[in-house]
């Protein structure tokens, strides 16, 4: 049984789609990495699944029951941590938790919790008004983590976090994960992402264009390299000689950038790409080649090349 | 049980408001000032003595029914529409709470503030009142209290109802003031002005029995009206002066009977509330 499951599910605002006909489903058990650069939709599905907006159309469950009909009943197995969510200025950090494991009706220990997030016992009688942000996604963990929940979800959790509480909300994701939560976390920066999770989805501009464990993504583009060439000068006609780089097979994706051609290409499409330059009356006068990082990936997924140009 | 849960943080929250303890000292300053006014016209009129109700009325009833509205107004608009702007509702609706019980917690919660407000300006009124008048009856006083709280209540829910069916506390407050200028100055103004259109003159011999109804509904008429039914003080509703001078068409109309203020009271507090909850358990957060 999977613990979320989104079929063909839309959703506009007026007349902006935010989402079109999203299928996702995240298993039981899994550390779900959701990918996609800001405004793609990723807030949107969360919402969708927490039950804070509705449908266009299409089906969220969530432990197999309706998102919206069994609301509070998912939400007494979920842990959140929301995006932008703000404290009660006049509320303490403790106080938060406490209200937490009543509503939760668990038997927590707040000081655990607190202390397990690496909030101080000081800042915690503090009133949450004075928080940094990264102390406030810290306590709002605290919270999520509250009564053991089968499942947490997670919007972009590491924003605001220093690099030792991005390690923290790692390790506790791990631990999660290892008590036998399923967590389903959402983030625009792939190393956060690609150090935790089992599976990654890829989405951009409400199409998940992309979804695979991280090994299979790489898979996806085996051969392919970036070439760095840099010319003695601009072509004449670059237009012509951009249009022609970019039309030999192979090649995914062509960038000037001044007198230096950044070309994401197969490697056997590399002599090609060369030649074709020399054909402008340039001299090439260095390149250089590196293989594609699963970064080049993700940012050639969700910038402008479109799906089809990257897998070739 | 969650509605209560939700009800105990937001009194624990909204009851630390800074502009919420300026509004109740101004309300303990005012009622110690009707008290005061109360003891000078007591000795003026020398009518029923210290203990009279018209004492407890003029002390407590004026400032009453100005301030508790701005007061119960003041911490209702912003109790949904706020956490909505600044993002403190995913954190309580994250939690098992049902959107209802968000909407009713808040409710409860924020008129236990407004009722704490109250009852420091009613306790500081009541000194007041000892000292200047000498006693005051305390079934009269507590009754009368009683009444003030529902009648904060009425105007949390029209603060929350209001809350909860937009997303900006900008337009929350724009509602909330416009329910103000409605009932104190609108209502009043379109009555008369009807009346004028009606009957053709400003003062008629006899006044309609709709025009005496049509003043009673407003919350502060019915407010009056419910504190005649308990302290059985009739001179104190809207159709009192009309009434007496035996210049009604038709006698009083039920809508303006003392007692009815109780229903009116009900219906001002649960019909905002109810289009309230409506919108927003459908609406996109």
């Amino acid at each position: 049984m999977p613990s979320i499951d989104i079929s063909d599910v839309t959703k506009r605002y007026g007349t902006d789609t935010a989402l079109e006909g999203l299928d996702l489903t995240v298993e039981r058990g899994e550390i779900y990495g959701f990918l996609g650069p800001n405004g793609a939709g990723k807030s949107t599905t969360i919402n969708l699944v927490l039950d804070f907006i509705r449908p266009t159309s299409g089906e969220v469950r969530v432990f197999d029951l309706d998102a919206q009909a069994n609301a509070l009943a998912i939400r007494k197995r979920t842990g959140i941590l929301p995006e932008g969510v703000e404290p009660y200025d006049r509320l303490t950090g403790r106080q938060h938790v406490s209200f937490a494991i009543e509503s939760k009706g668990a038997d927590d220990d707040p000081d655990d919790l607190i202390e397990r997030v690496g909030l101080s016992a000081d800042a915690a009688d503090k009133k949450a008004g004075g928080y940094s942000k990264g102390m406030t996604q810290r306590l709002m963990l605290a919270t999520a983590l509250v009564g053991e929940p089968d499942l947490l979800i997670l919007d972009e959790p590491s924003t605001g976090l220093d690099p030792n509480g991005a390690r923290r909300m790692r390790e506790i994701i791990r631990e999660e994960n290892d008590r036998g939560a399923t967590v389903f976390f959402s983030s625009h920066v792939l190393g956060q992402v690609e150090a935790v999770c089992d599976r990654i989805g890829i989405l951009r501009d409400g199409h998940l264009i992309a979804e695979d464990t991280i090994d299979g993504l790489r898979d996806t583009m085996p051969d392919q390299t970036r070439l760095r060439v840099t010319l003695d000068r601009v072509p004449d006609d670059s237009t012509a000689a951009l249009e022609a780089v970019e039309s030999i097979d192979g090649v995914s994706s062509v960038t000037p950038e001044g007198r230096t051609l950044v070309v994401a290409c197969a490697d056997r499409a590399k002599t090609t790409v060369l030649h074709t330059i020399e054909d402008y009356d340039v001299t090439v006068e260095d390149f250089t080649t590196d293989e594609s990082s699963l970064e080049d990936l993700f940012v050639a997924y969700t910038s402008d090349a479109t799906p089809a140009e990257v897998a070739r | 049980m969650s509605a209560i849960i939700v009800a105990k943080k937001d009194f624990r929250d909204a009851v630390r408001s800074r502009v919420l303890l300026a509004l109740t000292g101004l309300f303990a300053l005012f009622s110690v000032g009707g008290a005061f006014l109360a003891s000078r016209l007591s000795a003026l009129f020398e009518e029923g003595g210290a203990e009279s109700t018209l004492d407890l009325i003029l002390a407590l009833q004026t400032p009453a029914s100005f301030l508790v509205p701005i007061i119960a107004l003041f911490v209702g608009y912003g109790a949904i529409a706020g956490e909505r702007e600044s993002g403190s509702l995913a954190f309580l609706l994250g939690l098992p709470h049902r959107r209802r019980d968000v909407v009713l917690g808040k409710v409860l919660g924020r008129t236990g503030v407004v009722a704490v407000s109250i009852l420091v300006g009613f306790t500081v009124g009541l000194l007041g009142l000892v000292a200047f008048v000498g006693s005051v009856s305390l079934v009269d006083y507590v009754a009368f209290t009683l009444i003030t709280v529902l009648f904060g209540f009425v105007y949390v829910c029209l603060g929350v109802g209001l809350s909860a069916m937009t997303r900006s506390t900008t337009r929350a407050a724009v509602g909330a003031v416009g329910l103000v200028v409605v009932f104190w100055f609108a209502w009043s103004v379109l009555a008369q002005a009807l009346l004028f259109a009606i009957e053709g003159e400003l003062l008629p011999e006899t006044i309609p029995g709709w025009f005496i109804a049509m003043n009673a509904v407003p919350p502060d008429a019915a407010y009056g009206s419910a504190i005649a039914a308990v302290l059985g003080a009739g001179q104190f509703t809207a159709s009192s002066a009309y009434e007496t001078q035996g210049l009604i068409d038709g006698g009083v109309p039920i809508v303006a009977k003392p007692w009815f203020g109780f229903v009116l009271l009900a219906l001002w507090a649960l019909v905002p509330l109810a289009i309230g909850l409506w919108r927003f358990d459908r609406v996109d957060l």
